[in-house]
């Protein structure tokens, strides 16, 4: 068994529920059962995943041309931080396997600060896209066409003070039909966002699990609640893994 | 299988524990594939050697995606310890990318068929709403 260690020593973390034969069957229900919940979470993102390809396919050059309102290198960062989070939760694991609850703390305060620093910069890019009317609402503008739910329209850009300062705001030359750059933002809020509310949730997850670790909470008896934690953290991130290449990195 | 689970019939409540040594490569690795596909992305606008690259929409998309499936691969297998787990483990994490492959069978319906024209729905007219709703003037 080369490479496997014993880790529990502590009478608590080896008391086997009656349900249970013993510790192993124990231990694998745990898995098991958070890999049955990250399926549907598979599933719930999967749908918004083939919704995109069906409209990526559709209408492949107008995605090409609107995806470059998106910032790459913020993108990249954001990859990159995610990233390291994944690997801070990978060594909480190792850590609290190994019985060391402060590298185990250090390890999740870094995954923590890197789950902020993702919304940081998410802010700073949504930010922009509502700074230039590219949230797709009712003030959607996209090369001076407005496209709303009741059709598109030529922005008239001297009947509101709006347009005058929006055309002033737009740096990026923005190609493409409106109507598919509506569509395109429309898919890109949606799937972000939904994967930002799931950082959301993780940082309120690890936050409560750091403050159960340095209490010594009763309730933490062994590394399970980490490693529960860790997998839907990692599945945060292989969300990311996909969304970086198909939103931000289009070819034409 | 060289990694079996860790429920191979010893009591007591063994788990792998993954060298952090290979916790560290792994992030190496991610790392890198994460610059390769921002490289392979911008390389025939950075290069004007390999700008006949823009026309390969096939090529560019299939290194981009095979790339994102590598990346998941490393931290599904290892950061997730997929690799180190019972088969049973092994069957919902690979029952769930399996059936997220499956699901883009819907495709072929998109790339065997024309894409038909709902009534009401049509281009020029573009809204994803019916044509019968009351504009506001």
């Amino acid at each position: 068994m080369g490479g496997h260690a014993p880790v529990t020593n502590d009478p608590d973390a080896d008391e086997v529920y009656f349900q249970y034969e013993d510790i192993d069957q124990q231990q694998e229900s745990y898995v098991v059962g958070m890999w049955a919940f990250l399926v549907t979470e598979v599933m719930f993102f999967g749908a918004l995943f083939l919704m995109y390809a069906i409209y990526r396919w559709k209408w492949h050059t107008d995605f090409y041309l609107v995806h470059k309102q998106l910032d790459w290198q913020l993108g990249g960062l954001n990859t990159f931080v995610l990233l390291i989070s994944s690997f801070c939760v990978a060594m909480a694991v190792h850590y609290a396997q190994l019985k060391k609850p402060k590298q185990q703390l250090i390890c999740l305060g870094i995954t923590l600060a890197c789950a902020f620093g993702f919304l940081g910069i998410k802010t700073i890019e949504y930010s922009s896209k509502f700074e230039h009317n590219l949230f797709p609402n009712h003030s959607f503008v996209y090369a001076d066409h407005k496209v709303t739910s009741y059709g598109m329209e030529k922005k008239d850009v001297t009947g509101r003070a709006a347009g005058v300062e929006h055309a002033k705001k737009v740096k990026k030359p923005q190609e493409g039909d409106p109507n598919r750059a509506r569509l395109f933002l429309s898919l890109y809020f949606a799937m972000t966002g939904l994967h930002g509310l799931h950082v959301v949730i993780g940082i309120l997850v690890i936050g409560t699990l750091m403050i159960m670790i340095a209490r010594k909470s009763p309730l933490i008896t062994d590394y399970v609640p980490t490693e529960m934690i860790g997998l839907y953290w990692h599945f945060v991130d292989l969300v990311w893994i996909f969304l970086y290449p198909l939103f931000y990195l289009i070819p034409k | 299988m060289a990694h079996e689970s860790h429920s191979s019939g010893h009591s007591g409540g063994h788990a792998h524990v993954i060298p952090q040594s290979k916790l560290i490569a792994t992030m190496g690795a991610l790392t890198g594939l994460m610059l390769l596909t921002i490289f392979a992305a911008q390389v025939p606008y950075w290069f004007p050697a390999f700008a006949w690259l823009k026309d390969q929409h096939l090529l560019m998309n299939l290194i981009a995606i095979g790339i994102a499936f590598w990346k998941a691969w490393l931290v599904v297998s290892i950061f997730m310890g997929v690799k180190f787990a019972t088969k049973l483990t092994r069957l919902f994490a690979i029952g769930g990318f399996v059936w997220f492959t499956l699901m883009f069978i819907t495709m072929i319906d998109y790339f065997t068929r024309p894409w038909e024209p709902v009534k009401g729905w049509e281009a020029g007219n573009s809204s994803a709403l019916p044509r019968n709703v009351a504009r506001p003037e």
